[in-house]
């Protein structure tokens, strides 16, 4: 038996080694066949000048390997995947591996790590997840290697004081971002809002009559009643109507003491408002199944007139009807969360995407030097327009979009950047800057400590029976801080 | 040595077979057993804890919750898909015009050949409380307001239960008329001459005969009711979890999304070690070794 088993474990391991030899072998090839040019000389110059202070980001990138998992950095198919890689191979001599699963993501990495396969980068966007590896010992000490580096310790590339959000417990930095992350926030019909002669709303009530008219003013102009108000898919996207009563998502410690505000008595008047939304038929009534994708489309195909989402998706809402139809009069424009009693808005700026080093990577050298390379402009551009030539074609300092870039909306994994010293060669998509400028006023991250993920799911419960208007809101509430309490989940 | 030489192709032709289950099954069986008393983390030591992971999956609440869940939606698949494939496959079997016949069994049998993922989305639709067709019948036909059944933790297991029996319908009203088919005619020749109505044969003779086609079904659908996954996983969401998370969704939940690797493994053993108990008992009550 025990031979057998040997036997069957040398076939697998030597089957195994020579796949492994044949795809590397073909990507090596293709690589090599890229030609060099001009800019690809300057991303490695800028590559080494940023890490000359860093032994190990100083390397030569000849024989370099590199193997990475990632749900957003590369092409939008596999072949632009492959030709993703070769650009690598081009801009910094690392032969990269690029696994983008199609769906599922977070479920592939934890299968990988769990079953010890070896990536020497992987990307991830949720900070509970990045406190979970830290205790399982699944990251890459980077303090030195970042402190050290000149690229990614300039404040211009990365403000300092981000950097916190990537430290562990002890302060030492475990990750490094893989793009700029903004934040939500509601996102209107501004040609609804000119058509019906609405001026933007800034309280709940201008709100309300704001979704009233685009339910019952048939905005869209075709003489049916089908159009909704809002819509939205999850909890924390309706960040910017409960900033009106100084609610903010997931933990909020006060006094040293853990509290969720949306179990609070204050939030029982903003379910209350969603019911009323629900029961006038003002609000998608699907918003409890809706995902985002279908939330998107109602606002894409003239069904709902605002919605809750990400900055970034105000240009691409825009963009995206306008590639459909230049003469469009879409116009969608992200809206400010209403002031609370303070005056303050209180928006949600999301987890940031990020790298990490798995411990057991077996090229962390090459894993450094990309990280640099990904924060230089050679490595911005590949992340937002793609690769030359396939994406856009530059000609001096003229950059060309193809029809493949621009239905690419200039984001393959960074649509977004920290660097100052980068400028975008097209702009930000229409209506993106002013998004941007509301998530830098009033966005902040949320606070997710052990056990969110089972306080969510109670939270999640009742806030939406409460909205949809299946269960009395302080009923609900009571509920839920009950329940919460019960569970150990918060103190007060 | 002599055996080696008379079968020894037949050991060959095995061989796959057994690889597959010791690579596919029995490897991840032991190393989840293994698991499951680790304090198990994804790199670095991974200490043994004993029974820890068990003890604390037996103190959780949400386990007990999902246990509810699944011994309930369990309970109704297995009663409702039993007996309306059995009652529609004797229905058909009345059916004289073949041609109703084969087209009325491929409709019943399209839905197995989809995944939970397309039959979820169409149901989503369906359901839809603004523009899926059973609410425009309730509105349109019945003059009632709009229902987001989805939403509604009160149907919740009724739905889990009512889709899953409509989806595997058609696979087991397969198996019940190939069982029909199987029996005897000169039984039915035989009532015919003792004076026996339709009714009469078909109590006396068909669901008699048929015995032991329904001890498989029942037997194979028992086997499936701790399993219950893919369904409930599509369907779910916030308003409706704590009615239908079920077992195998915790263990999801502790694994995959918290990343309690040996929590999760002590409950997967718990539905092996469930499921073993439960076809036991069946297995004894319909006295299946008869068959």
């Amino acid at each position: 038996m025990k031979k057998v088993l040997l036997t069957m474990s040398t076939i697998a391991v030597a089957g195994t080694m020579i796949l492994t030899g044949c795809g590397s072998e073909t990507k090596g090839n293709d690589a090599a066949n890229t030609p060099t040019n001009t800019q690809s000389n300057n991303a490695a110059a800028n590559t080494s000048t940023g890490s000359s202070s860093n032994e190990t980001a100083n390397a030569p990138a000849g024989d370099m390997k590199l193997r990475i998992l990632d749900a957003n950095v590369g092409g939008k198919t596999p072949e632009e995947n492959t030709q993703f890689e070769a650009e690598i191979k081009r801009l910094t001599g690392i032969e990269a591996t690029l696994e983008k699963p199609a769906s599922d993501y977070d479920q592939k990495v934890l299968t990988a790590l769990s079953s010890g396969e070896k990536y020497d980068l992987i990307e991830l966007s949720d900070l509970g997840t990045l406190a979970t590896f830290v205790d399982q010992g699944v990251l890459t000490d980077l303090t030195d290697f970042v402190t050290k580096s000149s690229v990614l310790s300039d404040p211009t590339v990365i403000p300092t004081k981000e950097w916190d959000q990537l430290k562990d417990k002890d302060g030492k930095i475990v990750a490094v971002f893989s793009k700029f992350q903004g934040g939500t926030m509601p996102i209107v019909r501004k040609d609804w809002l000119d058509k019906l002669n609405l001026k933007e709303p800034k309280t709940l009530d201008d709100y309300y009559n704001v979704l009233k008219a685009f339910k019952e003013k048939d905005p869209d102009g075709n003489g049916k009643n089908d159009t909704y108000g809002l819509s939205t898919s999850d909890l924390y996207d309706i960040q910017g109507f409960m900033s009106s009563a100084g609610l903010k998502y997931r933990y909020v410690m006060k006094d040293g003491k853990r509290t969720i505000p949306y179990a609070t008595e204050a939030a029982v008047p903003m379910y209350e408002w969603f019911a009323k939304l629900v029961k006038e038929g003002i609000m998608d009534p699907n918003f409890v199944t809706n995902d985002t994708g279908k939330m998107r489309n109602l606002f894409l195909t003239d069904r709902v007139g605002m919605v809750t989402y990400w900055d970034a998706w105000v240009g691409m809402f825009n963009n995206m009807r306008t590639q459909e139809d230049p003469n469009t009069k879409f116009q969608a424009e992200a809206l400010n969360g209403i002031a609370g009693a303070d005056g303050k808005v209180l928006l949600r700026r999301g987890d940031p995407d990020f790298w990490i080093i798995p411990a057991n990577a077996e090229h962390p050298d090459a894993a450094k030097k990309f990280l640099e390379f990904w924060h230089t402009e050679p490595g911005i551009t590949l992340g937002s327009l793609g690769i030359e030539k396939v994406d856009y074609s530059k000609s001096g300092d003229t950059y060309m979009l193809t029809d493949m870039g621009k239905e690419h909306n200039s984001d393959h994994g960074v649509p977004f950047w920290y660097n100052e010293n980068v400028k975008a060669p097209f702009g930000k998509l229409p209506g993106v800057q002013a998004a941007q400028d509301i998530v830098k006023q009033n966005a902040t991250l949320e606070l997710s400590l052990p056990g969110w993920e089972d306080a969510e799911k109670i939270v999640k419960n009742y806030a939406l029976k409460a909205m949809s208007g299946q269960m009395d809101a302080a009923e609900a509430v009571k509920k839920m801080h009950d329940e919460l309490m019960s569970k150990n989940l918060i103190d007060e | 040595m002599k055996v080696l030489k008379r079968y020894g192709a037949l050991y060959v032709m095995m061989a796959p077979v057994i690889a597959y289950f010791l690579v596919f099954a029995y490897y991840p069986l032991v190393k989840g057993l293994q698991t499951s008393f680790q304090n198990y983390r994804l790199m670095g030591d991974r200490p043994y804890v004993g029974f820890t992971n068990y003890s604390d999956v037996l103190h959780d609440s949400t386990f007990w919750d999902a246990m509810v869940n699944t011994l309930v939606i369990g309970g109704g698949i297995l009663l409702f898909s039993f007996a309306a494939p059995l009652v529609i496959a004797l229905s058909l079997n009345e059916v004289l015009r073949t041609w109703y016949k084969k087209i009325a069994q491929m409709i019943l049998y399209v839905p197995h050949l989809l995944s939970w993922v397309v039959v979820g989305g169409i149901w989503i639709f369906l359901l839809s409380p603004d523009s899926g067709l059973v609410n425009m019948v309730l509105v349109h036909v019945f003059h009632r307001t709009p229902f987001n059944f989805l939403a509604d933790a009160s149907w919740a297991r009724w739905i889990m239960i009512l889709l899953a029996t409509w989806k595997e319908m058609g696979y087991t009203c397969i198996l019940f008329l190939a069982g029909i088919v199987s029996i005897n005619p000169s039984l039915y020749e035989a009532a015919r001459m003792d004076g026996a109505t339709r009714w009469q044969q078909l109590i006396r003779v068909t669901l008699p005969q048929l015995g032991n086609t329904m001890k498989v079904v029942f037997l194979l659908n028992t086997l499936g009711i701790l399993r219950i996954f893919d369904e409930v996983f599509v369907l779910r969401n916030p308003t409706i979890a704590t009615k239908v998370d079920v077992l195998m969704m915790y263990t999801f939940q502790k694994g995959i999304l918290d990343i309690k690797l040996g929590p999760a493994s002590a409950a997967s053993f718990f539905v092996l070690l469930l499921t073993l108990a439960l076809t036991l008992v069946v297995r004894r009550v319909t006295r299946f070794d008869e068959v």
